[in-house]
């Protein structure tokens, strides 16, 4: 653990794990990435300007069409709401910081890394131009062959990775580390929105990641997913459609949460119909993984799903009619006053009643099977999710005097308001009424030509508002008012009971709404002793009995302050960013000739500078993960919280299941490919390649593994070292008999059978595709676990793990769910 | 801007394209209308209850900041389900109205397939090819008679493509290994309007690739008897790139 320097210093910015400044950090950073994808819409808007003569090539169009769509919906949309997410989600539910600082840190890098590779895409042949919806079979070599399409790809599932950090950091902190008194009803509005946001990343993203993947090994390594013709392009759709949608509210939600908390505070109102205003969202939450084949209507699904599927989208439309009313009849009876984050807020609302009406004609799907693939649904979807970030520009004005201490200039935040609202709509109303253009289309028919015109007109000034902001908060920051702890007349949340900016801890004492409202209480703490909350009586309140509870001698928190500091987060990234890197290259660079044996096969090197990149990045990330895994990092658990419904789980093994709920979806989505393909294919015309003695072995090979685990943690509970290293050790032992008889297995199939990851000599090429690809992801959990394994191993050499057995019990379950997905792995690809 | 593409064969035929139509301009105006009605109530109490400073301090309770919130159903909550449940029941009616509507495009207009003629469409980069019930394969040009209803079964050869026709307003995607249906007919009257065959424009909805923005094609429409004479010409399994480079006659109608 190292100090955090000061603000002023370049270092502070590369090692905090502190949440307000990652949270500038994200707010900075996708501030970057909307000039990025800005500068990309405004090439599509030039292209279109005529409709006949071009300054782009119709790759550097596609190009421009799918890295604006892309940059705009992941690298800003969602890291700009996650910067107030993690700026004030920590404030507003009372706690110090996130749950877990250190991976906050990871999620930010790995998102500015992820951002890099794809900007480096663009100088390797090219970055990817299948659109941001990637159809297959667009989306494979064959048709997209660009180094920079694999490199766009691993972005992305890079960027996913660091989301889903995220994902499983902010359900631990809101439902671990809520301020006593503060229930899950209690919670603020933005809070609430970003739980019902992360709650739904945590499941789409997770898919999002699986076909990321998927695609991943069909461009680097050869597997044929997307390009089969059993079902491979609806499989595409499938998946990406089953992220996609509830993509849309993901990024709509934190918005909708701004716009709740800024009507509240401008109005001088309380939220009117709360409880229905919470239980719509969570509804819609529920809701936005059921409606995701309303993007298909117009393949080969049959008329009882589409008829299904139009029902539920019909459904996820009215909790939102519901939080429209709401907003609306909370500004009644109010003191309103036009601020220009109330504008912004109050804008957002009147574009996404436009946007909202529109998609209603969406859900109809006589009209849908028109719009799809024309200005209509463009038109429809930047009015819902460019519309809803309004809001968000809306916060930042709303918050910028608390995370600066200065006030922004009111007359530039107004001016940049009118001309963003009237530009806006320049730019998007034209589009519904040049609506019959086909979407990605640079040679349109000379009537919709007026249209376009002005769109592109209103593009340029739209992006150019956005200068009147930067202005207005760079001259704000250095020389504007002081803004005090409070400037806003009604404000109600906690983050305004602090100065600003709020000192690094946040608060004075420990916050409490034990009252009925936040007080900050001084904890009394006994000598030699951990704090303890005394109730009216005199009595020591107990916390439900949690297990931590037991350990808190270990970390005496009156004499070990939190660790805010840790270099390890931007290494991580760093050497995965590399290794990903040279993963984009790896199939144009490395040429495997396959021998008679293994033995007699040959690499060939083209081009050195990926394969290289590919083992620095390894080593790094062997070498950064060691050191994450001994740094001396603490971040001390909440003593005193709220944690319904999680009530007397434990800070990381709550993490802990979080990560393996997303997994589950992971896996979910490789067998649920595996089982759409071979449904595609005619089921009974699969057997299966391999034999099933193997898998049978390896079957009692993992079981007897889970075993010696459960008994590890026996052993380390007893405080019995030897005990411990035995039981680890045979786990170890175990996890290396499963990967030989794997080795020995692809050996076999490969050169005694002739069947590889793209090729089969005994039936589909696709069935060995998704043998490979599906054990090889499985092979590669047990391979991670293995290396967790020898670390804990060599830590219990030295005597680690007898006091706290804690991370052996992670390890274990993260071990155990491993061996559970191989259960259901062996019949698919052994039995059956 | 539409063409009135009807089919008045003395039974209740719809063109897609006329119940498009229909549907839109319900839509339409039942959205501007519920849109005005939203925007302007709300508009209009935002002034009304704007901050203009002399407003008593009285019956007015300002929130404090650290404040639980209280009160979670809230006085307006009964207003609030008016509004809700009024909302619900426009949208749902509008979508069961739709539906049934919907059902008619799915299945097209009964015709007891007589003189329906199956065309299996296959996108390609960058271009659409047709192949007739008799082998012929066209490029493309779709060349069809009119008052017959024309099924459409279409799939694609590489990427995934979206057949789609504006004026008709038929549209369908175009699979890779799926085959996915639509249908379409343009009455003799039509073609007449449109001084003897009628050409509709075809497009592709999906991006595939550097040359998207150029997949065109082209349905033409011929009367009955110009078509059979075109199309008995087409002999089995021939291919032409396009009828005028097919060496066939063409029909007197197509020259115009």
């Amino acid at each position: 653990m190292s100090e955090l320097p000061p603000t002023t210093s370049v270092k502070r910015w590369l090692v905090t794990t502190n949440h307000k400044d990652i949270g500038i950090l994200y707010t900075i950073t996708a501030l970057f990435f909307l000039l990025f994808g800005g500068v990309m819409a405004l090439l599509i808007r030039l292209q279109l300007w005529d409709p006949t003569s071009q300054i782009l090539s119709g790759l550097a169009y596609n190009e421009a069409v799918t890295a604006h769509g892309l940059i705009m919906v992941f690298w800003f949309l969602s890291p700009f709401a996650f910067g107030f997410a993690n700026y004030f989600v920590p404030l507003q539910i009372g706690a110090d910081d996130l749950a877990f600082p250190r991976l906050n840190a990871l999620s930010y890098w790995l998102y500015l890394f992820s951002g890099v590779l794809l900007a480096i895409s663009f100088f390797q042949g090219g970055t990817l131009s299948a659109g941001w919806t990637i159809y297959a079979p667009l989306n494979v070599p064959m048709y997209t062959p660009s180094i920079g399409s694999t490199g766009a790809v691993l972005a992305l599932a890079m960027f996913v990775t660091g989301t889903t950090a995220s994902t499983v950091n902010f359900l631990t902190s809101i439902h671990h580390s809520r301020a006593e008194g503060m229930g899950i009803m209690d919670m603020p509005m933005f809070t609430w929105s970003m739980l019902t946001t992360v709650w739904m990343m945590l499941f789409a993203f997770a898919a999002l990641l699986a076909v990321g993947l998927i695609l991943a090994a069909d461009r680097v390594l050869g597997s044929v997913y997307f390009s089969a013709t059993e079902g491979g392009s609806l499989l595409w759709g499938h998946l990406f459609w089953f992220f996609g949608h509830p993509e849309v509210y993901i990024v709509f939600f934190p918005a909708l949460g701004v716009m709740l908390e800024l009507f509240q505070t401008f109005s001088g109102r309380r939220l009117v119909g709360r409880k229905w205003v919470i239980i719509s969202i969570c509804l819609i939450a529920v809701q936005s993984f059921l409606v995701w084949m309303h993007h298909m209507f117009l393949t080969t699904i049959n008329l009882e799903i589409k008829t299904l599927m139009m029902a539920t989208t019909i459904g996820i439309s009215l909790p939102f009619d519901l939080v429209v009313f709401a907003l609306i009849y909370t500004l009644i009876k109010g003191r309103i006053q036009f601020t220009t984050p109330f504008l912004f807020a109050f804008g957002a609302l009147l574009l996404f009643i436009l946007g909202g009406i529109t998609g209603v004609f969406l859900g109809a799907i006589v009209l849908d099977y028109q719009f799809r693939g024309t200005y209509w649904v463009v038109a429809h979807f930047h009015y819902v999710m460019f519309g809803g970030a309004t809001a968000l520009f809306g916060g930042a004005y709303y918050w910028f005097p608390k995370i600066t201490g200065k006030m922004y200039d009111e007359f530039l935040g107004k001016l940049h308001f009118a001309i963003f609202f009237i530009s806006f709509n320049m730019v998007y109303f034209s589009m519904f009424l040049g609506w019959e253009t086909p979407r990605r289309v640079f040679e349109y028919n000379p009537e919709f030509q007026i249209y376009h015109q002005f769109g592109t007109i209103g593009a340029f000034v739209l992006g150019l508002s956005f200068f009147i902001m930067f202005y207005n908060f760079a001259k704000s920051y250095v020389s504007g008012e002081p803004a005090g702890a409070n400037p806003w007349d009604y404000s109600r949340t906690a983050e305004w009971a602090v100065s600003s900016p709020p000192p690094l801890e946040n608060w004075p004492n420990r916050p409490s709404y034990a009252s009925g409202k936040l007080e900050f209480v001084k904890d009394y703490v006994p000598d030699g002793g951990p704090a303890m909350r005394t109730d009216d009586n005199g009595d020591v309140a107990t916390d439900g009995g949690d297990s931590h509870s037991a350990h808190i001698s270990e970390y005496p928190y009156w004499d070990k302050h939190p660790s805010h500091a840790s270099i390890w987060p931007l290494a991580l990234s760093l050497a995965l960013g590399i290794t990903l890197f040279g993963f984009s290259g790896f199939a144009d660079a490395v040429t495997v000739q396959l021998g008679e044996t293994a033995m007699q096969s040959n690499v060939v090197i083209s081009n050195a500078l990926y394969p290289v990149a590919i083992v620095v990045g390894l080593v790094g990330l062997l070498y950064t993960g060691v050191k994450w895994g001994l740094e001396d990092f603490y971040a001390p658990p909440t003593e005193f919280a709220e944690r319904w419904p999680f009530d007397g789980v434990e800070k990381v093994k709550l993490g802990m299941w979080f990560f393996l709920a997303s997994d589950v979806i992971v896996f979910g989505a490789f067998i649920s490919a595996a089982v759409f393909v071979r449904y595609n294919a005619g089921w009974m015309t699969w057997s299966p390649l391999t034999e099933s003695l193997p898998g049978l072995i390896n079957t009692f090979v993992l079981i007897t593994s889970s075993f010696t685990v459960i008994l590890a943690l026996v052993a380390a509970r007893r405080k019995s070292r030897q005990g411990l290293l035995a039981t680890l050790g045979a786990t170890i032992l175990l996890g290396f008999t499963f990967m030989g008889i794997k080795l020995w297995e692809w050996n076999h199939e490969i050169f005694d059978r002739g069947v590889t990851i793209s090729a089969n000599a005994h039936g589909d090429p696709i069935q060995a595709s998704i043998y490979y690809v599906t054990t090889g992801l499985h092979g590669i959990h047990v391979l991670l676990g293995l290396v967790i394994a020898i670390f804990l191993f060599v830590r219990a050499y030295q005597g680690h793990y007898l006091d706290d057995e804690r991370p052996i019990e992670y390890f274990g379950l993260y071990w155990h769910f491993v061996d559970i997905v191989w259960v259901f792995i062996f019949p698919l690809f052994y039995l059956f | 801007m539409i063409d009135p593409v009807i089919l008045q064969q003395g039974s209740d035929w719809r063109a897609q394209a006329e119940v498009f139509e229909e549907i839109f301009f319900v839509f339409l105006a039942l959205g501007t209308l519920v849109g005005t009605i939203v925007v302007a109530y709300t508009l209009w109490n935002v002034y009304k209850y704007r901050d203009d400073g002399d407003r008593s301090d009285e019956e007015f309770d300002a929130p404090v900041v650290g404040e639980l919130p209280t009160g979670q159903g809230g006085p307006k909550a009964k207003k609030l389900f008016l509004s809700f449940g009024l909302s619900a029941i426009v949208v749902i009616s509008l979508v069961v109205y739709a539906y049934g509507l919907l059902l008619y495009v799915e299945q097209g207009p009964d015709t007891g397939d007589e003189g329906n003629i199956e065309i299996t469409v296959e996108g390609y980069q960058y271009g659409w090819a047709y192949e007739y019930p008799n082998g012929h394969t066209e490029r493309g040009e779709l060349i069809v008679p009119a008052d017959h209803r024309i099924n459409l079964n279409i799939t694609s050869r590489d990427v995934w493509h979206n057949f789609g026709s504006s004026r008709l307003r038929i549209k369908s995607d175009a699979i890779p290994g799926e085959y996915s249906q639509t249908w379409f007919s343009v009455s003799s009257e039509t073609v007449r309007e449109q001084g003897g065959n009628a050409t509709y424009l075809v497009q592709c909805f999906e991006l595939c690739g550097p040359g998207h923005s150029a997949m065109k094609g082209q349905i033409t429409v011929l009367p009955q008897d110009e078509w059979e004479e075109w199309y008995a010409n087409t002999g089995n399994g021939s291919a032409s790139a396009s009828i005028r480079g097919s060496g066939v006659a063409a029909p007197s109608g197509v020259s115009a």
